[in-house]
């Protein structure tokens, strides 16, 4: 299996590029036992947790933004909704659909930049996409094509594609004009065209074999693909309401790295993401983005074989315009664009689909309507306990390569999880100091 | 638009034929999403390598380098010793240094953490000798010097183009400093407090956005920060009454440019920012350590 | 006027030509105002008129005359707005001035002015054929019809007239609306400019309750009602019609008294008024913004990445930003009381000298939509003090049509002054621009900077010379030119030295440091002819020896005899045998007679004032005096406001002017 002469082996990236954050991957090897595997979150930590304390439903959507640069919607309306739970706001249908569609148009500029921008280049053998662009040009052009239409949904609803600026607790700040939305649709259109065409070049891509039985997480939609409502549902049976993830799950300290990680109370970890959900809410998919899958070998490849999470992206791309479509098709400019609400104290609590997983949110909120107390569980803090056992499943198929190769190879590993480590680090508090920031082994 | 108001930068005027530039796109504790707008550009993005080199943007590519840079791009805001050192040492190995966005320019969300240090963090924390965590978090040019700052919570696209153009051309970008409201004219923004009554920072803030928030019915928030000559004393006579009292003038500053001068003098007049109580009295309200996170490492 | 095709530059500037008058009333019933709406689009008209939108009362592009705010009315006061839908009233145009105004239409906030490409070594300025649909306005108030008469003689009135505005105003047809429905900040009745449509209509409409009464202003709106085959208004609705502008009138409480305003205004630059308004003013320029008749601009340019082109753009500007007034190293309104000051001086004060009328129109905008409700009745009456004197008005200069387009000079050498300017010789330059005058200037363009306000330093058979210090990014790409390179030039532009008032006096040539450059065209033309002046004094200044700029010219009329020079540096240096000190002290009182003297100066503001002072206090006349203005400068022809200095534009009216001229402003802060 490899033939190393090294009694001890250090692998390390010290800083994992094209990914969104500062992470670095840490393994040891003594012969053939595999000693640590760490994946390690440096970046420092920016305790939104705590800067959301005093703060309004409202101030709180506009500061969370902040965790993620990717996917600030995500975490916008994950605190829309928790309030909207909490007050018992009902809104109008026609912003319901106008959230959807904001999240579509995220996830859409999200997929096609992780797709082309970030993760490609590997399978393609290039440093990036610039590098790439210069022999696959229409490729990459493609790419930010896609990525674009994303970007006019989100510049259309929110103002700008990078932090949003119209996403309040009871609807919007401001809903668009009937011709404005259908304005998207020519470039919807072909969007949705040129996800399809994505999709069947990416299988043409050859993937590395690595397989691995999962445990799978993700929100399953009660009418539709579940973004924003519907059931927790694991690989293994479990079904809880999306507020409910702290009933079962706990986030926990590890000394090497800055962001938490989340488990089940017996320490399992799950996967999130467009693989689990392509998985688990793969019924609910569009029938255009079911063929997309369908033609890519359906999903249950995807479920054993990491590195097929971007064809699992790219189906969920073609979801996002054909359903982004629909969406504009049936709107109706509604009377106002929020519905007027009270707040109460209690226990503002809901999860959602970001790209890139489930995002948990709970905030305990006084008479005023003030937080008190707030935990945010960001998809990368789930995911990174289980990144790390793949990461120990994979090594020996890498180690018998020169260290270069091998960092580059568990590199591409990482990536095929869209690891958003700037949200990792949502934790506040205190533990840091009682452990040394990173472990160094030996 | 005010086209000599730009920030004072230092007169670059490479002869057109010159080599292409070296470029660097480094972070610190930031969002990463100011690189976005990098990664946003669009077809112009695969141009860039043109005119530019761009060696080192470990969001995009995995070919890294040390510098040195032509032009180095700096996000995020410093809160740790440790970052604050690799900063000094990125000044050195650069020619020109641009901080992209509200947190490298006034510190960003995070820099309330620097209104905890007194009243709050005992509170917070048991052990208040805190791993390489500085008490304050703080913008870029507290440690280097700034050569340009792009403005915004995030950085505005169109201003990174002509921050490039205008290193391509040699002069300096245009980069105006006017309120916001010069802005919201232009585009045809009906003015939220005049017609709405909604408060909005756009009298005190930089323009760059396109006067986004009031277009789409919310008051500014001032993600640009303070433009030069910010009336902020003037704001608040201007509209208390009409629903801008202290406390919430000092929570609206008390966002992510909270910590540039102007605004933080304006918010510690007014109680300090929500969350941050000034007295120590009223320090109960932060949120204590969470009990289920002590961990056995390892696993 | 023509209908249904595009205007370009070249049309003729036509406010329609044919104002009739004609006392016929006609009536258009309610239900049939959509006629009127649908005809001007069939003609191929974009009609802009009110609409409610997210409660408010904007003017936008109207498709039929459901669009129209039928029964909205609105409340203005100071930093305060709010329109609704009234259950009771169905009129359609009951509300009182829209925070939109006319001028978007006339006067966009942003149009591109041309591109500049560079090919190899070759430059390229391309000017855009200005195309623009015509549009008819629906529902203009008579204040707003004022205020476009007054962007008339702004934009068109003056020696180079706006080429873009023109091209815009030629297509618009007005169909103008008697207010019915003033607001708390509207004062037009002070103003002299409403409530009822008298001029600058083509239709106008009184609105009653079941219809409209229509006077025809112009042959083109006597057109449209033949078209529309409207029937006369009877008796009664004529009747009921004239009351309506008399109700306007008397709901109009609030009056600004203009009797002698602008001289009561110009009288009080120093009242402390100016600074306790400066407290409450953000400088957010919403007024100037909303107001229908400031016209201030600036241009920007954005370039290519590889830097071959750069398209010129001209946005809304306003005399509240902080870079309106700013100059390369220094800025002539750095205190918002300045620029306070600069913007009602000149819109009550000024604005009468340059264009005949106040730049004021009484529709309140400015008031209703300051954020902090600072309102100008207010402080008018608190600034102004009690009317002494009646109030005057001059006449117009007459428009000229060349608007001033870029044409491509070569640099054929540059010769270094200073460490920090140098002289550019230029070569293949026009000879209407070699025939230029001493004083004049040159804008000097290079593809993706601002165009810089250059004085012309020679005049020669074959070109002319430009001597520049590298202040800012501007003139030093400039500076670096280097021979062969091209450079764009439009000009000579500006008011230069009255040479011929010289005539058989004694000329006294006073020179501050970069100040000489602009006065050696004037020296040389002086030294050409000789012996039409008596006794010819050079003065000449700078901080150190190194900082003395034409070197050669100086030694060689230092070798004259004919010429009396003396060179003076703040700071002398080792190898420095002349004087030490400022200028003046080499005035020398026994020779410089005050009665036969005409002295030019130019240099730094403060050396200027100076100089002035010690020759007035010899005994000179203002009007002997001349000295040569910088400010901050864009357009180059009047038409920006940038450099707007009391009644004059700098670059049009100036650069150079009498002591006289510029009266007890120049001495103040922050003019």
């Amino acid at each position: 299996m490899h033939d190393t002469q090294v009694l001890e082996r250090r692998l390390a990236v010290p800083s994992v590029s094209r990914v969104e954050g500062e992470g670095r991957l840490e393994v040891v090897v003594r012969g053939d036992e595999i000693v640590e595997a760490h994946l390690s979150i440096f970046e420092v930590p920016r305790f939104f947790e705590r800067l959301v304390v005093g703060r309004d439903a409202d101030e709180v959507i506009d500061i969370v933004a902040r965790i993620c640069g990717i996917c600030p919607v995500a975490y916008q309306l994950t605190v829309a909704i928790a309030f909207e739970h909490l007050c018992e706001v009902t809104l109008d249908p026609e912003v319901r659909r106008l959230r959807r569609l904001l999240y579509w148009g995220e996830w859409l500029q999200s997929h096609a930049l992780h797709i082309h921008l970030l993760h490609a280049p590997d399978f393609l053998g290039y440093p990036d996409a610039l590098a790439m662009a210069r022999d696959h040009r229409s490729i990459v052009e493609r790419g930010l094509r896609l990525k674009h239409a994303g970007v006019a949904i989100l510049e259309l609803l929110g103002g700008r594609s990078v932090h949003p600026v119209s996403v309040r607790v009871g609807g919007f700040s401001h809903v668009p004009t009937v011709a404005a939305l259908r304005a998207l649709r020519p470039e919807l259109e072909q969007a949705l065209r040129e996800a399809q065409e994505t999709v069947d070049w990416l299988a043409t891509l050859s993937f590395p074999g690595f397989q691995l039985e999962p445990r799978l997480l993700a929100l399953s939609g009660l009418d539709g693909y579940g973004i924003d409502d519907g059931v927790i549902v694991s690989s293994d049976g479990l079904r809880l309401s999306p507020d409910a993830w702290e009933d079962v799950f706990v986030e926990r300290q590890v000394p090497w790295s800055t962001a938490l990680q989340a488990t089940d109370r017996d320490g399992r970890r799950h996967l999130l993401g467009p693989s689990a959900r392509i998985v688990l809410g793969g019924d609910q998919l569009h029938p255009l983005a079911a063929d997309a899958l369908g033609r890519v070998g359906g999903a249950e490849r995807i479920r054993l074989e990491r590195f097929r999470s971007i064809l699992a992206r790219a189906v969920e791309m073609v979801h996002a315009c054909a359903e982004a479509l629909e969406l504009i098709d049936a709107y109706q400019r509604p009377d106002a664009p929020r519905v007027p609400w009270t707040p109460r104290a209690g226990r503002a609590a809901w999860s959602t689909e970001a790209p890139r997983g489930l995002l948990f949110h709970r905030y305990d909120v006084d008479d005023a309507g003030r937080v008190v107390a707030a935990t945010i569980v960001p998809p990368t803090s789930q995911n990174q306990a289980a990144i790390e056992d793949d990461l120990r499943a994979f090594l020996p198929s890498v180690l018998s390569l020169p260290d270069r190769e091998a960092t580059d190879r568990l590199e591409a590993l990482i990536r095929c999880y869209d690891p958003c480590i700037s949200c990792a680090t949502h934790f506040l508090e205190v533990d840091v100091q009682r452990l040394p920031m990173a472990e160094t082994p030996g | 638009m005010a086209g000599h108001a730009s920030l004072p930068i230092v007169d670059v005027t490479p002869p057109l034929t010159a080599p292409p530039l070296s470029v660097g796109v480094v972070k610190l504790a930031s969002c990463d999403g100011c690189q976005l707008a990098l990664l946003g550009l669009g077809p112009l993005l695969l141009d860039l390598g043109t005119h530019f080199r761009i060696i080192e943007f470990g969001e995009a590519s995995s070919d890294r380098s040390d510098g040195p840079y032509d032009l180095l791009l700096v996000e995020g805001s410093v809160s740790t010793d440790e970052q604050a050192h690799h900063l000094r040492s990125l000044r050195e190995r650069s020619g020109l240094l641009v901080t992209i966005g509200a947190c490298a320019t006034s510190g960003g969300i995070q820099a309330l953490r620097g209104w905890a240090r007194d009243a709050v963090a005992p509170s917070v924390y048991p052990e208040p000798t805190w791993v390489d965590a500085l008490p304050t978090v703080t913008p870029v040019a507290d440690h280097v010097r700034v050569d340009a700052e792009l403005r915004g919570c995030p950085i505005d696209g169109g201003q990174l183009v002509e921050l490039l153009t205008a290193l391509r051309v040699g002069r300096r970008p245009q980069l105006p400093d006017e309120a916001v409201c010069a802005a919201c004219k232009r585009v045809g923004t009906v003015c939220v407090v005049v017609a709405h009554g909604e408060p909005c920072l756009g009298p005190l803030t930089r323009t760059g956005c396109g006067a986004i928030c009031p277009a789409w019915g919310r008051g500014c928030y001032a993600c640009f920060g303070p433009r030069e000559d910010a009336n902020v004393a003037g704001l608040a006579a201007g509209l208390a009454g009409r629903g801008l009292d202290d406390a919430t003038l000092a929570r609206r500053l008390s966002l992510f440019t909270a910590w540039s001068a102007p605004f933080r003098a304006a918010i510690d007049a007014r109680g300090g920012p929500p969350g941050f109580p000034t007295t120590s009295a009223d320090a109960t309200h932060a949120s204590g350590p969470r009990a289920t996170d002590v961990p056995t490492p390892g696993a | 006027m023509t209908t249904g095709t595009t205007r370009t530059t070249d049309a003729t500037p036509a406010m329609d030509p044919l104002p009739v008058t004609d006392a016929t009333r006609w009536w258009l019933p309610r239900a049939e105002l959509d006629r009127l709406v649908a005809l001007l689009r069939a003609d191929g008209r974009t009609v802009v008129g009110p609409a409610f939108e997210d409660g408010v009362v904007v003017y936008r592009e109207i498709g039929s005359a459901a669009e129209l705010p039928a029964g909205v009315t609105d409340e203005q006061r100071p930093g305060r707005y709010r329109a609704r839908v009234s259950t009771d009233d169905a009129h359609t145009f009951g509300f009182a001035a829209s925070p939109t105004s006319w001028k978007r239409w006339t006067f966009p906030p942003s149009v591109e002015l041309g591109v500049a490409r560079r090919e190899g070594d070759q430059l390229r300025f391309e000017t855009p054929t200005r195309e623009v649909p015509p549009v008819a306005f629906l529902g203009a108030r008579a204040c707003d019809l004022a205020a476009i008469a007054i962007q008339d003689r702004v934009l068109l009135g003056g020696p180079v007239a706006d080429a873009d505005y023109r091209a815009r105003r030629s297509g618009t047809l007005t169909i103008g609306v008697d207010c019915a429905t003033p607001s708390g900040t509207c004062f037009c009745t002070s103003m002299g400019t409403g409530p009822e449509v008298v001029t600058g209509h083509d239709l106008a409409l009184t609105e009653l309750d079941d219809g409209f009464v229509v006077r025809v202003g112009t042959t083109t709106g006597r057109d449209l009602v033949d078209r529309l085959a409207l029937s006369s208004a009877d008796a009664s609705q004529v009747e009921a019609a004239r009351a309506v502008p008399d109700r306007a009138r008397a709901a109009i409480t609030r009056q600004v008294d203009t009797n002698g305003l602008s001289e009561r205004l110009i009288a009080n630059p120093e009242h402390p008024r100016w600074a306790e308004v400066a407290e409450r003013c953000l400088a957010c320029t919403s007024c100037t913004m909303v107001c229908p008749t400031c016209f201030c601009t600036s241009v920007s340019q954005v370039s290519d990445l590889d830097a071959t082109s750069a398209t010129s753009t001209r946005e809304w500007d306003s005399c509240f930003t902080l870079g309106f007034g700013a100059v390369a190293g220094g800025n002539f309104r750095t205190r918002r009381q300045d620029r306070y000051r600069q913007w009602l001086t000149h819109k009550f004060g000024t604005w009468v000298e340059q264009f005949g009328s106040m730049g004021c129109v009484g529709c309140g905008r400015c008031v209703t939509w300051c954020p902090v409700g600072i309102d100008i009745r207010d402080e008018l009456a608190a600034i102004a003090g009690p009317p002494p004197a009646p109030a005057i008005g001059t006449s117009l200069p007459i428009a000229a049509a060349h608007p001033g387009e870029y044409v491509v000079a070569t640099v054929g050498s540059v010769t270094p002054e200073t460490p920090d300017t140098w002289t550019l010789s230029l070569h293949d330059v026009d000879a209407a621009i070699r025939a230029g005058q001493p004083g004049q200037f040159m804008m000097v363009a290079l593809p993706g900077f601002s165009a810089a306000p250059i004085s012309i330093s020679r005049y020669r058979p074959d070109g002319i010379d430009l001597t520049i210090r590298a202040a800012g990014p501007a003139t030093t790409a400039l500076t670096r030119l280097r021979p062969g390179s091209q450079l764009g030039l439009r000009g000579p532009l500006g008011r230069g030295w009255p040479v011929e008032l010289a005539d058989d006096r004694d000329v006294l040539i006073v020179a501050g440091g970069l100040g000489l450059p602009p006065l050696r065209p004037l020296i040389e033309r002086v030294l050409a002819d000789r012996g039409r002046y008596r006794t010819v004094r050079l003065v000449i200044g700078a901080r150190t020896p190194d900082d003395l700029v034409l070197r050669p010219d100086i030694e060689r009329w230092q070798a004259r005899t004919d010429l009396d020079i003396g060179v003076t540096v703040d700071r002398a240096g080792s190898d420095w045998t002349g004087p030490v000190g400022v200028v003046t002290q080499l005035f020398d009182r026994t020779a410089i007679d005050p009665v036969r003297t005409i002295a030019y100066v130019c240099g730094p503001e403060r050396m200027m004032q100076a100089a002035s002072r010690t020759l007035a206090g010899m005994g000179m006349l203002p009007d002997r005096i001349y000295v040569s203005m910088e400010r901050h400068m864009e357009c180059g022809v009047g038409l920006c406001g940038h450099c707007q200095m009391g009644r004059f534009f700098v670059c049009r009216d100036g650069p150079v002017f009498s002591r006289a001229e510029l009266g007890d402003t120049f001495d103040l802060e922050g003019i």
